[in-house]
């Protein structure tokens, strides 16, 4: 925090940047993560998934570190004082989106689980879906600190991503039951499956207090 | 100025104490409410500000006063002062809402009751018609304010934290202009009436040479500087009660009733509107509350319906009701109040001339 010891521009500046790089961590993450997943179906658990895997847990961490430092600068330096406990209601609705995509990734590490190969379209349709409620949810974000009017733009396709998360997730459980897999193995993807959705509707809630919160920002 | 003009001048002072303690939040009050501003900066800036308005511009609301009835004795001016000041502390304490400016007219009025003086009604009805006309400007300058900033915000897109650090400075500059313009609209209602008995000549204080008004100015700027360092709990409330402003529509209030109380005490404006050939604005008192209440009016209209509706209108009609109250009862308790001071406590509250004239003791 030693930068934001200067002249209030200069630390009005900084701490944008400390913003816009923390909303940059959860999109970076979110790609990694639509990548590994998407890379563990088609090759398994191979040294570029590890890779990606990494990745998310350092841009966790690193996620963590920004969130700490921006709610302690906006405190400390009395900054946004009308808004502050939106903002970091916001920054914190999106920290635990980090969260929830590194113990996913971890957790498909541990498992490993088998998806069949005819299911693979549907858990990659999902997966996109359900990154992509993230994306929506990153670019409202960002709408909202420069034109919080625009933030509902990208609400409703929050919505509609999160549907057809949904929608395919229940379409992929509906298979994995119908299949001749084991009970035990039916419940391990079941869980894998519910895990990637349940991304999906935590981008969707942190979606709709963003529009709330855009409300009361607009002029 | 000698000790009895002193004793005599603090009903006056005891009136810039209490309109520093109100008024300094109308222009301060939303900035610090929010805590966008530090309540110790705004303090200092607007006890500096109404100091330097008052000795700077004072003098062309307090002529504006003086064609409602010139106060020639010292007496008279102090239970002038002394009513409107009971009149505000009264109705404050039974939670009435109350201008400094309307007291201070209706005590007037009183005095050229009981001193059977002529009330100049063309001097009264401009006076009073500013009552009328500073909440409308008021509403206005706000709705026109608020309409510029949505439109350079929409245009711009800054970043909440740019926008956040620009309405700071925003703040500062329209509480400095709101601080100036209080000191120069306002000082009148608090030392106007003890002009007439202001000693003369002139007084040089460093490179700054001051004339007798400009002193007794100064003594009323300071008096209402000391009454801002006790306006925190107003400060803290004000908007509030009346609707709920986001910073930007604190900043819009708070310039647009520094510019209404610019309007009404800016001898240069009535100068350029003169050379224009336009009609002037009167150089009178007017309250720094009613424009603010226009201005919160004027920012709710830009919300149409919506912003209409978060009005408490319960809180404005209590408003316009003291509005009506608060002269009527000033010219009563200051008629009151000049009778037991003449006669109780054996004081000249009107001048020896006047007094032969009217035919009073």
């Amino acid at each position: 925090m030693a930068e934001l010891k200067g002249a209030p521009l200069r630390r009005t500046r900084f701490l944008q940047a400390q913003i816009d790089e923390f909303l940059d961590v959860v999109s970076q993450a979110t790609l990694a993560y639509e990548a590994g997943v998407a890379d563990y179906l088609q090759h398994g658990w191979t040294d570029a998934v590890e890779e990606k895997s990494t990745k998310i847990r350092e841009y966790e961490n690193q996620g963590d570190r920004l969130r700490s430092g921006i709610g302690t600068a906006l405190y400390t330096e009395m900054l946004l004082p009308d808004t502050v406990g939106d903002v970091l209601g916001l920054l914190g609705a999106l920290d635990h989106l980090l969260d929830v995509l590194k113990t996913n990734i971890v957790m498909l590490r541990v498992e490993r689980p088998a998806f069949p190969p005819e299911l693979h379209a549907g858990v990659r349709e999902m997966l996109r879906a359900a990154c992509e409620t993230l994306e929506q949810t990153v670019l409202a974000s960002r709408s909202y600190f420069r034109d919080p009017a625009t933030a509902r733009d990208h609400h409703h396709k929050i919505h509609f991503y999160e549907n057809e998360a949904e929608n395919t997730g229940v379409r992929v459980m509906e298979a994995i039951y119908a299949s001749e897999l084991p009970l035990a193995e039916k419940r391990q993807l079941r869980e894998q499956v519910m895990r990637i959705d349940r991304l999906a509707d935590m981008a969707d809630d942190a979606g709709d207090e963003l529009a709330i919160y855009a409300v009361k920002r607009s002029l | 100025m000698d000790v009895a003009f002193f004793v005599f001048l603090s009903s006056g002072l005891f009136l810039g104490w209490s309109l520093g303690a109100n008024d300094a939040a109308n222009v301060f009050g939303t900035a610090v409410g929010s805590r966008m501003v530090r309540f110790r900066t705004a303090v200092v800036l607007c006890g500096v500000f109404v100091l330097v308005g008052a000795v700077v511009g004072g003098s062309g609301t307090t002529a504006g006063l003086g064609e409602l009835g010139s106060i020639t004795a010292l007496g008279g001016a102090f239970t002038v002062a002394l009513a409107a000041g009971l009149t505000v502390y009264g109705m404050t304490v039974v939670g009435l809402p109350v201008s400094t400016t309307q007291a201070i007219v209706g005590a007037i009025v009183g005095w050229n009751w009981f001193s059977h003086s002529h009330t100049d009604l063309g001097a009264l009805s401009r006076i009073a018609a500013t009552w009328v006309a500073s909440p409308l400007l008021g509403a206005a300058f706000a709705w026109v304010l608020y309409h510029l900033v949505r439109f350079a915000v929409r245009v711009t897109k800054p970043h909440l934290l740019i926008l956040d650090q620009v309405l700071r400075v925003g703040l500062i500059v329209a509480g400095i202009l709101g601080a100036y313009s209080l000191g120069a609209n306002n000082i009148a209602n608090v030392v106007g009436v003890f002009v007439p008995a202001a000693p003369v000549g002139y007084t040089a204080l460093g490179p700054v040479v001051l004339s007798g008004e400009q002193r007794l100015f100064a003594l009323g700027g300071m008096a209402i500087a000391v009454g801002t360092m006790f306006s925190r709990p107003v400060m803290m409330t004000v908007g509030r009660s009346l609707m709920t402003l986001n910073p930007a529509g604190g900043w819009v209030v708070v310039a647009a009733q520094s510019l209404v109380l610019f309007v009404f005490s800016s001898s240069a404006l009535e100068g350029l509107l003169l050379r224009l050939g336009l009609p002037t604005i009167p150089l009178v008192p007017v309250s720094s509350s009613q424009a603010v209440v226009g201005a919160v009016v004027g920012v709710a209209l830009v919300r149409g319906l919506k912003g209409l509706r978060q009005i408490q209108w319960s809180v404005l009609r209590n408003i316009g009701a003291g509005w009506v109250l608060t002269p009527v009862i000033a010219a009563a308790v200051s008629f009151v109040a000049l009778y037991i001071v003449q006669n109780v406590f054996d004081q000249q509250v009107v001048g020896p001339a006047l007094q032969a004239t009217a035919g009073l003791p």
